[in-house]
């Protein structure tokens, strides 16, 4: 048989379908990511290949595959404007995959694919990381390396159990050295060069400005917003409050965050309990960062507070963060508020909302004290028959005379906004806070889980001598919403998104479940960084871990590894336990090979006695009489045996032994 | 192309020191790791910068899973590039047959592939040159034969110093060899051909005479020999329990027919040779009769079966000084 240069090889339509399956695959986790028109172009490759490839036929005409590939890519340049970047590049590489497959015919492009494909697998888990995709593209990567397998041999088993099973071998030998490479690479702290920033995750959440209904809209959604793990004590539910933005502009209608920052932070002084916690964003498309209450420290290198104490960060939280903190429960400001910021925190807007105005100025008359009056407008939302709802009427343009005196239906935002109007109309410095408050604990893994639903708003006014005393008037019209959370301060028709999913109750355990599950992997896996390795190498009772000493733990770790797999691989080879009679040949053999005149493999017993017998005349009488005796016992009628060797067997495995033959010449 | 010609060069010296190292072999030889090459292959360094590619990917986007995945990736390189070197190791491999040819065909060489463990070895690739070479699987505790074939071009010798196996399994990132040192041999006839007749002695009485063997007497026995026509064996002696023989006759090399190089006056060297080597073959198959030949420098006296046969097409193989074949086989 003469064989043609294994790269030159022409590609079997079986082996064609393996590697559309793969590819299929592979593309099927950027599904969501890439343009339609791309993926329907290489599926049309794939199905035009297939079918030419049906038919015995090769890739279509060189000027119609040049045509395709230019006009596709042509396009995607104007989709992307780029080819650079992850989600650019990616496209590009699928797009190359489908165009490689319509000229696909030699080795040589099968190998190209092969090989986007994997490549095609990393790019998946750059996008996302869940443990699933993780092993879905394992899985894929599998086939991938089956289907190479059965381009590399040149006559494939039919049927696809046997390549994988093959192929999965290999896949579950190289496991073992992937675990130690991945625990003992080092890793580096920043990327090794900026990337274009890609915003990544969801894009709903608090925004810089709060209109009425803004916050109900929110309560809708079930995303998780952040989580928070309590390392000692928990904050009673009354002190939940995680501090969002802080909005001190009103239109009338819209309150918003004031951009410049005209002050220093005024100094506080913290009191009262501290609570030390693990704070783990979700990523949003802005900078600030949910921190309890008062916040006074933080592990996350370049945030800060602002004046109005919002912990924030200098880029967008476009990655998921992991932030240890320091809140306590009380803080206190004894200087005096500068009066910048009194004259921002007091404005309002002319001619807006006079009907408030007028409430608030004829309230004050019998309040004189401010704190006095705050708890006559909390009395006043208390006994005015006001409902706590998540379906507020819209209101017009004053929105808090409208709310006040006409519908008096209202979610959080609506009460914390008319709130801050009363108490600016009666001088007093107030702003509205947004953040989210409550949380659900998750039995399983100890944390609490802060949803989009758990939005809300609240006030701070500013009391002489005390600083900023956090105000919440939702809490005087549905006080469940701040001791038990959104769900059971609603009426009973409101329909919650996913309310039925919390009011199953093995399905909400479910959920918390694989949410801990979730947070046990990202903690683990994803978030494994130099300081799990030096945790790592403390646990190897390796003290005082360093790059060095890391670097010597993976060459170690490695040559354990290597010296498994090629323990491993040999003792696959490993021949079964043989017959005692066979065995007692071979020795036969192996002492006539070492005096010069060893078995050629296509000799049988007999031939080889007579051979040896020609050049050794005197030890042909016992060879013979052995060689004959081998071919009876072997090949005569054997009795299937159920013990040990037979009688005749023994006779001869003993011959054998006595069997003592001497190189004719001494060696000199 | 100098990249390949410094390929070709390496090569050379690689195995002119694989000859050195290991010096000749005693067939069989089982491979043992110490002659067992690996390099990866072309696709496998694209692999290896796919690899890198992977890692910087995933340390530029701090992704631990992308890393993993990268770390996957170059695991399975190696343990694909052990089953390569694997699926040589400890096979045993010895020739069975090196088979004559004539110009312008094939000359085979069988050999036997043993595979005395418990995995498969699949795709073996046999090498004795470029366009020589042949591929097996043997199954585990198995044994395969494989016919390589060499076209010849020339007359001569066809020698082989050293055969090569070699394996791109499981996925074609690695390629694992191995020099054997066992030197290969076939003779290559002239290519049979031309239409004299033998001489004319032979051209007189030219009826074939075959029934003329029974008149002859008969002279004793003679241990068998490959070729030897069935009447004359001696199936009585067989039949007894006794070795194979075969009766001799006294008169069949009475009246021998010579095949002359000095009765094919006008021809050149080939030509000559040639319509020897027809006559050869004629005499052994039609004839049956005692043939003798005679060129110059070499006399082989009358006789007539396979052997004489491969006596006189070796002869005529080896006529004059003419260099024999190149015998380095080349990757």
């Amino acid at each position: 048989m003469k064989l043609a240069a294994a790269s030159a090889t022409k590609v079997t339509y079986d082996q064609l379908q393996w590697l559309c399956a793969c590819l299929a695959l592979a593309l099927l986790a950027h599904v969501a990511a890439l343009p339609i028109w791309l993926i329907l172009t290489v599926c049309a490759a794939a199905a035009i290949r297939l079918g030419l490839a049906a038919r015995g036929r090769g890739a279509p005409a060189r000027g119609i595959r040049l045509g395709i590939a230019a006009v596709s890519i042509a396009l995607l340049f104007v989709q992307y404007h780029t080819f650079n970047g992850l989600a650019a590049g990616t496209a590009l590489l699928s797009l190359m995959a489908g165009l490689k497959l319509l000229e696909l015919q030699s080795h040589r492009d099968f190998h190209v694919i092969i090989l986007i494909i994997y490549f095609l697998n990393l790019a998946a888990l750059l996008h996302s990381e869940s443990f699933w995709l993780l092993g879905y593209l394992i899985a894929v990567s599998w086939l991938t390396s089956a289907t190479l397998m059965r381009l590399t041999i040149s006559t494939p088993p039919p049927g696809w159990r046997p390549s994988m099973r093959r192929a999965g071998r290999v896949l579950a030998q190289a496991l073992p050295l992937t675990l130690i490479l991945w625990l003992f690479f080092p890793r580096f702290d920043g990327p090794l060069w900026r990337l274009p920033q890609e915003s990544q995750g969801a894009e709903s959440g608090l925004s810089d400005s709060m209109s009425p209904g803004d916050i109900s809209n929110l309560a809708q959604s079930d995303d998780i917003a952040f989580r928070v793990h309590y390392l000692d004590a928990t904050p009673p539910p009354p002190q939940r409050y995680y501090r969002g933005p802080v909005l001190h502009d009103f239109d009338g209608h819209t309150w918003r965050r004031t951009h410049s920052d005209p002050t220093p932070v005024p100094p506080l002084v913290p009191s009262g309990i501290a609570y030390r916690y693990t704070l783990s964003l979700e990523p949003h498309p802005h900078n600030w960062l949910f921190a309890l209450d008062w916040p006074t420290r933080w592990d996350l290198p370049g945030a800060m507070l602002t004046s109005d104490y919002t912990l924030v960060q200098p880029a967008p939280v476009s990655r998921p963060a992991d932030i240890l903190a320091v809140s306590y429960s009380q803080m206190r400001t004894s200087d005096a508020l500068n009066p910048a910021m009194r004259r921002r925190d007091t404005r309002l807007p002319p001619g807006r909302n006079p009907r408030s105005i007028l409430l608030s100025q004829q309230l004050r008359g019998s309040h004189p004290d401010d704190m006095d009056f705050a708890r006559a407008v909390l009395e006043l939302f208390h006994e005015q028959p006001f409902f706590y709802t998540l379906k507020p009427p819209p209101l017009a343009e004053d929105s808090v005379d409208a709310f006040l005196f006409d519908s008096r239906r209202g979610f959080c935002g609506h009460y914390a906004s008319a709130f801050a109007t009363l108490m600016r109309a009666a001088g007093i410095p107030a702003r509205v806070v947004t953040g989210y408050q409550g949380g659900t604990f998750n039995r399983y893994a100890g944390y609490w889980i802060l949803r989009q639903s758990d939005a809300h708003a609240w006030d701070e006014i500013w009391i002489e001598g005390r600083g900023w005393v956090r105000i919440d008037p939702t809490s005087a019209i549905a006080p469940e919403r701040v001791e038990r959370g959104l769900n059971d301060a609603l009426v009973a028709d409101e329909a919650l998104a996913g309310r039925w999913q919390r009011h199953s109750p093995w399905i909400a355990d479910l959920r918390l479940r694989v949410d801990a599950l979730g947070q046990q992997w990202r903690r683990s896996i994803l978030q494994f960084d130099q300081k799990s390795q030096d945790n790592l190498l403390l646990i190897l009772h390796i003290s005082e871990p360093d790059g060095q000493k890391l670097v010597m733990v993976l060459a170690v770790g490695l040559g354990l590894a290597l010296s498994w797999l090629t323990w491993q691989v040999r003792r696959e080879m490993r021949p079964p336990v043989k017959d005692p009679l066979v065995r007692a040949y071979g020795r036969l053999c192996r002492k006539l090979a070492n005096i010069g005149v060893p078995r050629r493999l296509h000799e049988g017993a007999e031939a080889y006695a007579e051979r040896v017998a020609e050049l050794r005349p005197d030890l042909a009488t016992a060879l013979t009489a052995l060689c004959r005796r081998y071919t009876e016992l072997r090949y005569g009628s054997r009795r299937a045996r159920a013990g040990g060797p037979s009688r005749a067997e023994l006779a001869f495995i003993s011959g054998v032994r006595a069997f003592r033959p001497h190189a004719l010449k001494p060696k000199i | 192309m100098p990249v390949s010609t410094w390929r070709q060069t390496a090569i050379t010296r690689l195995r002119a020191w694989a000859a050195r190292r290991h010096g000749q072999d005693a067939l069989p030889v089982t491979i043992d790791r110490r002659r067992i090459y690996i390099l990866p292959t072309r696709f496998g360094l694209m692999l290896a910068a796919l690899v890198v590619a992977m890692l910087i990917a995933g340390l530029n986007y701090n992704s631990n899973l992308g890393l993993a995945f990268a770390f996957l990736m170059a695991s399975l390189a190696l343990v694909a590039m052990h089953h390569c070197h694997r699926n040589l190791l400890g096979l045993s491999v010895d020739v069975n047959l090196e088979a004559d040819a004539f110009v312008g065909e094939d000359a085979a060489f069988e050999f036997t592939l043993r595979n005395p463990s418990a995995v498969d070895r699949r795709d073996i690739e046999i090498r004795l040159a470029a366009d020589a070479e042949a591929l097996k699987s043997v199954g585990a505790n198995g044994d395969e034969r494989v016919t390589v074939e060499v076209a010849v071009v020339r007359r001569g010798v066809l020698r082989f110093s050293q055969f090569e196996l070699r394996t791109r399994y499981p996925f074609g990132w690695f390629r694992a060899w191995t020099y054997v040192q066992g030197s290969l041999s076939a003779f290559v006839a002239p290519r049979p051909r031309g239409d004299r007749r033998p001489s004319a002695a032979a051209a007189e009485g030219g009826v074939p005479r075959s029934e003329a063997h029974g008149d002859e007497e008969f002279a004793g026995l003679r241990p068998y020999a490959p070729g030897v026509p069935l009447k004359h064996m001696a199936w009585k002696v067989l039949a007894r329990g006794g070795d194979a023989a075969v009766r001799g006759y006294t008169g069949l090399a009475a009246q021998p027919d010579w095949l002359e190089w000095s009765a094919l006056e006008g021809l050149d060297t080939e030509a000559r040779l040639s319509q020897l080597c027809r006559w050869v073959l004629a005499n052994e198959a039609g004839y049956r009769r005692a043939y003798g030949l005679r060129i110059p420098g070499v006399e082989i006296s009358p006789g007539w079966g396979a052997a004489h046969r491969v006596r006189c097409l070796r002869a005529l193989a080896l006529y004059s000084a003419e260099p024999a074949m190149p015998v380095e086989p080349q990757r």
